[in-house]
């Protein structure tokens, strides 16, 4: 179920309805989540509600032996356990084709004609989310770092909470079960607030997303002709500005939603176009992802208690791993292994050529950090490596023969809707959208949520899916 | 922050402004109606697993869509057929997903247009491509999906500005956005292509009295059926012996499973009739499909009655005549037997 559709809007009036009314008491009001929650998922593809369940079973299991068992050997395997059937369904289901391509490719290199159909594996939706959310629970029993979930009731509901089931933000064992320990309401402004963020979430998807960008990255990457440099940059920025306001827009509406049910989701995103270099970015962008892969794989890999060389290599690794979790493609991990590059350079920067940002030279290098940030969403965006060098060589002109195929006005929209995105990231950088709305008079709010929802309607959208479902 | 009263302000400024956006567009000329979407095609797909021997199911390109009305055919003989046909594309893709996916033995009408019925059975090219994206939608098609399309059928049904229309009469944000035009650093040759018809819930199709009445309408929709050739232009996509052998087969199934099967050639008139007597002359391509395929065929050449139809715009009959169409050939069906009733 999509957050955009008259569906979601009428499950979402039920599940608030029966949560709030007095038909049940704390321990049904979370039964009666987990069961929205399968509804939610099952929606979708029923079947594969099963995988959930699964995942919620194995990782139970394994969390509950890891609380009480003591030998080390033991506690390993049913760590592997869960790390063996959770990443088990992402090989299958998201890496199969794509490990099996790329098998034929090395069998076909080394002169062994071997050639395999495609699995055409349908793709869970949320996969990588719910799969990643879990495996953190197992990882930190093991560790010792949180205690086990009080009953499967609440494990289960950690797993499936359908606000942030199917696209995020990752939320850590001791974030959320915790919180379903005691009956959670929503406050009058809490639950206002909350119908505040799903609103502005909305907006984000479906106004500046859908209606005001995808069209134009479409096209352009889309297009099969070497494109004029202009065409080439402003589909690029347009893909900026759509994939931060889709997924940006997922989680302040999966945010706002569990704040309507009184849970409290972390942030996934802090104005991220406004960071100065790529290690800011990546405490701004999709942050629970990357504090997920910073905790667990990171710093595992030695993080930085190893001099520099292993550092760089660790650093590299997850990147590179960051970006094949976004997708099975090898355009994915250049998408990663770039970044890797970046977070690379800039560490030698810091090292080598030191110097003190002000306020000065801040929007600057804020500028630079999104300019290189989006020659990255090329490889990210293009399905094929021949369309992103394409990109790349008309973005760098090197290509002087390209097609234009955007119209003046297309590209005069685009390129405002992303400079305005890019002042509201550096005015907000070191605030929050709850700052600023405690210091505006609610006339002004009132109005502002009004044209948001007004555009929302009128925009209607075709209910078109979110970006990070795929992954 | 007082949220109670932006919240309050919110409710009253977007219900007056959702009021004020309805009678704009209203007075605009715009009326509610339903979308032609693939959701709506694949609520009258879903009606063929439940069809009996008795049912008639439409496929074909926009003439049969224009030309079969509902009702009309309904009050002839008491069955109201299910309309599939699909604008601007062959009817393969259906007729193949008819056969192969469902157990369907009542009759199938297939409406020959010949540009479109003899144009292609590769998978790539558009005629195809529509087609097979609404099948493909329909089998594809989950819950949630489902259940936004039947909770988006009362909305349609009521309010003028939900509509999903692209182009010159697109009135959503982003239609309403794409109309702003600067310079002309991109060539756009497109004459606009305002719509012409109005669909009703199970896909009955009406031409607007409009395009009937006012020539420089029908002139409009004209200048977009030979903008980028002439009649003297040959087709881009004909492959008359893929689409027999390829047709031959599913009809085969379909016959020896004891279905019914009727193919109709529908009225053209100016720049169609033109190119298709220029391209598909009848000889070689109706008459040696209903020799191939061997079943009852009927082309609006044969019946006196159907010689003088008019289309306004070239290709399909307008409201009124398109009634006479339907009455007349249910009319010739029964007689002649062809019906499975």
């Amino acid at each position: 179920m999509l957050f955009n559709s008259l569906s979601f809007v009428l499950f979402l009036i039920i599940v608030l309805t029966l949560y709030y009314s007095k038909l049940f008491k704390w321990t049904g009001k979370k039964r009666m989540l987990l069961l929205s929650s399968y509804i939610f998922y099952g929606m979708w593809n029923p079947p594969l509600v099963i995988l959930l369940w699964i995942s919620t079973i194995v990782d139970w299991t394994a969390g509950k032996r890891l609380a009480v068992e003591d030998n080390q050997k033991k506690r390993k395997m049913w760590l592997l356990l869960s790390m063996f059937v959770n990443l088990g369904f992402l090989a299958f289901f998201k890496y199969g084709d794509f490990l099996l391509e790329n098998f034929v490719v090395v069998m076909n290199s080394i002169g062994i004609d071997f050639q395999a159909k495609p699995m055409d594996i349908i793709l869970p939706m949320g996969i990588s989310f719910y799969t990643f959310q879990t495996m953190s629970y197992t990882i930190d029993m093991y560790k010792r770092k949180i205690e086990p979930a009080r009953t499967f009731l609440d494990f289960a509901l950690y797993v499936t909470f359908f606000p942030q089931l199917v696209a995020g933000p990752i939320v850590r064992a001791k974030d959320l079960i915790t919180q379903f320990y005691e009956e959670k309401k929503a406050t009058t402004n809490q639950f206002i607030w909350g119908l505040f963020l799903l609103t502005i979430g909305l907006f984000q998807k479906v106004v500046m997303a859908d209606t005001l960008l995808a069209g134009t990255s479409d096209a352009v990457f889309g297009s099969s002709k070497l494109l004029h440099g202009v065409d080439a940059w402003v589909g690029t920025i347009a893909f900026s500005g759509q994939i931060f306001f889709d997924f940006a827009g997922y989680s302040t509406c999966a945010i706002g939603i569990a704040l309507m049910l009184g849970i409290i989701l972390p942030d996934n995103f802090r104005y991220p176009y406004a960071s100065l270099g790529f290690s800011d970015l990546w405490k701004r962008w999709h942050i629970s992802l990357s504090s997920w892969l910073k905790d667990y794989l990171y710093i595992p890999l030695g993080g930085n208690r190893h001099g520099i060389t292993r550092m760089y290599v660790a650093l590299m690794l997850t990147m590179l791993i960051g970006g094949l979790w976004h997708g099975a493609a090898w355009t994915f991990m250049v998408w990663g292994g770039l970044h890797g590059t970046y977070l690379i350079l800039e560490r030698l920067q810091r090292k080598y050529l030191p110097f003190k940002i002000t306020k000065w030279n801040g929007i600057f290098l804020a500028f630079i950090t999104f300019s290189c940030v989006n020659i990255t969403w090329v490889f990210f965006r293009a399905r094929e490596f021949e369309t992103a060098w394409n990109m790349i060589k008309s973005m760098f002109y090197m290509q002087t023969d390209g097609v234009k195929i955007l119209d003046t006005f297309t590209i005069i929209k685009v390129t405002t809707v992303i400079a305005i995105m890019f002042l509201c990231h550096w005015v907000m950088r070191n605030t929050s959208m709850k700052d600023v709305s405690l210091k505006t008079s609610p006339y002004v709010l009132g109005v502002v949520w009004a044209i948001m929802t007004f555009l929302i309607i009128i925009a209607q959208g075709s209910g078109e899916q979110f970006i990070y479902f795929q992954f | 922050m007082n949220l109670k009263k932006s919240l309050t302000i919110t409710i009253i400024i977007s219900i007056i402004g959702i009021i004020l956006w309805e009678f704009f567009w209203r007075k605009q000329g715009k009326y509610a109606d339903f979308d032609g979407n693939e959701a709506l095609w694949a609520t009258q797909r879903a009606k063929v697993e439940k069809a009996n021997p008795k049912d008639v199911v439409l496929i074909g390109s926009s003439r049969v869509l224009f030309n079969v009305q509902l009702n009309e055919w309904e009050k002839e003989t008491s069955i109201r057929p299910i309309q599939l046909a699909i604008p601007g594309s062959t009817p393969l893709p259906v007729f193949h997903d008819l056969v192969n996916n469902t157990n369907f033995k009542g009759t199938i009408l297939v409406g020959v247009t010949p540009g479109l019925f003899f144009s292609t059975v590769s998978k790539e090219k558009r005629p195809w491509r529509w087609s097979q994206s609404m099948v493909d939608y329909y089998h594809e098609q989950t819950y949630a999906q489902r259940m936004n399309h039947q909770l988006s059928i009362p909305l349609q049904k009521s309010l003028a500005f939900i509509s999903e229309k692209k182009g010159v009469d697109g009135i959503n944000l982003k239609e309403l956005i794409g109309h702003i035009k600067i310079g002309n650093r991109v060539k756009n040759d497109e004459p606009p292509f305002p719509s012409f018809s109005d669909i009703d819930i199970d896909r009955n199709v009406k031409m607007k009295a409009k395009t009937s009445k006012d020539t420089s309408f029908a002139n409009i929709i004209k200048r977009v059926w030979n903008n980028k050739s002439t009649d003297t232009t040959p087709p881009k996509n004909i492959d008359k012996k893929g689409v027999l052998e390829f047709f031959k087969k599913d009809t085969k199934t379909f016959i020896n499973r004891g279905g019914n099967l009727i193919l109709l050639r529908s009225p053209s008139t100016g720049y169609f009739r033109n190119k298709e007597n220029n391209f598909f002359s009848r000889p070689e391509y109706w008459d040696e499909l209903l020799e191939e395929i061997n079943v009852k065929g009927y082309h609006f050449e044969d019946y006196e009655k159907f010689k003088n139809l008019d289309c306004p715009e070239w290709s399909h009959l307008s409201a009124t005549d398109a009634q006479f169409f339907t009455t007349e050939l249910v009319k010739i069906l029964k007689t002649d037997g062809a019906l499975s009733i």
